[in-house]
């Protein structure tokens, strides 16, 4: 009895910890984002990967880099515990496999592409397509958190669910995968600096 | 022509002769009941690996995740670097299962190949047949999923798994880099077709 009070309490702790954004409160956090987006030209930022498999007593880590530049360069690089990184660049995904370079890769391209799109808008601040996305809102403590859930059926038989965590300056902090299966991947972002001159050698393929 | 005809019928004798006779294997009486393969056996550890595929003239890679639930019972995944699944099978007792696969793949001859391969790459014991040495190793003869199958010892140690059929090897499996009963490099390789399967343990 006492455990099944004390999980309540928590749950409902956890429930008022998430609370859904008012459409006022919608509006003005779409509007702190462009704002913010506005004023970015580059983005630099490390990042951990968290692999959650159920089946799987830990989950599993990996570490890397983020590099973005306007209008929509992207770099994603793993450095731990393997080499590995992927550009998009003019609509190419650019794999390099631990100096095994290719442009194509099984699966993982459309959903490369898509989580691409999702960052590159998130920080221009155009992401909130509802052609797109069911979108809902919520809010913990100083941050937001918002829900993705693709619209498109063959897509949502990869992904459920994106879930975007943003800071009070209406930053992407964390980003949250989600499959059906509901196993995640969950990226946190960190050392987050924005506007330093990132040369073009950054991007090459 | 005598020369022709002599090296005619050896190569005739050599191409039907059975896989251990090929090999220059010497019988050996006393054996071992099951075969063993110690490197998926530990139901606390997660096996986690970053795998390059060659096949069919592409090469892609991924995360190769294996655990151990249960006596012969094995969770296999391999998902994108970042981390989706590309496919999910369960391998308990004589039953196999897709819990997931990626739809691209969803074809019944790349599924039965992962299944032979993955069968036999986690299989803890299975049945001997048959036993010989060759030089220092010891070889157990096996059948799984109703071919043959030769586990190479050597001093008790699992290095490699062939996979014969119609006295011909059809895959191999080697065992590399190994920490006490963790298999730190593997590599599956086809030799009818273009399927070649790299894996490297995360740590």
């Amino acid at each position: 009895m006492h455990k099944i009070l004390f999980l309540l309490f928590f749950i409902s702790i956890s429930v008022i910890a998430q609370k859904e954004m008012t459409p006022t409160e919608a509006v003005a956090l779409k509007t702190k984002v462009k704002t913010r987006a506005e004023a970015i030209s580059t983005v630099m930022s490390e990042f951990t990967q968290y692999k959650h498999l159920d089946f799987l007593s830990d989950d599993i880590v990996s570490q890397g880099k983020l590099a973005f530049k306007v209008p929509n360069l992207v770099k994603w690089e793993y450095t731990e515990p393997f080499a590995y990184s992927v550009l998009f660049k003019n609509e190419t995904l650019f794999i390099n496999d631990d100096g095994n370079k290719s442009n194509m890769d099984v699966g993982s391209n459309k959903i490369f592409k898509q989580l691409n799109q999702l960052i590159t808008a998130s920080i221009r601040g155009d992401m909130f397509d509802d052609n797109e996305f069911n979108i809902k809102y919520f809010k913990i403590n100083d941050s937001s958190l918002v829900y993705f859930l693709p619209k498109d059926e063959q897509f949502s038989k990869f992904i459920k669910a994106f879930h975007l965590t943003f800071n009070a300056n209406g930053d992407v902090i964390e980003v949250k995968m989600i499959e059906p299966s509901d196993d995640y991947t969950h990226i946190k972002f960190t050392d987050r600096v924005v506007n330093k001159t990132l040369s073009d050698a950054v991007f090459t393929e | 022509m005598r020369y022709l005809l002599s090296s005619l019928s050896l190569f005739l004798l050599i191409g039907c002769a059975s896989y251990p006779v090929q090999n220059g294997f010497e019988p050996k009486s006393d054996s071992p009941k099951k075969t063993s393969n110690p490197y998926f056996s530990n139901a606390r550890k997660d096996y986690v690996y970053k795998a390059k595929i060659d096949a069919f003239n592409r090469s892609f890679g991924g995360i190769f995740i294996v655990k151990k639930l249960g006596a012969e019972h094995h969770r296999i995944a391999f998902t994108t670097e970042i981390g989706n699944t590309i496919f999910d099978f369960t391998f308990k007792g004589d039953d196999f299962r897709v819990n997931r696969i990626l739809k691209d793949l969803d074809r019944k001859v790349l599924i039965n190949i992962l299944k032979r391969d993955f069968k036999a790459l986690t299989q803890e014991h299975s049945p001997v047949k048959k036993n010989f040495v060759l030089n220092t190793e010891n070889i157990l003869q096996t059948d799984i999923l109703s071919k043959k199958h030769y586990f190479y010892y050597n001093d008790e140690q699992l290095n490699k798994i062939v996979r014969v059929d119609r006295n011909k090897e059809k895959v191999e499996f080697t065992f590399t880099n190994i920490d006490d009963q963790f298999a730190k490099q593997i590599e599956i390789a086809h030799h009818n077709f273009k399927l070649h399967i790299a894996l490297k343990a995360f740590k």
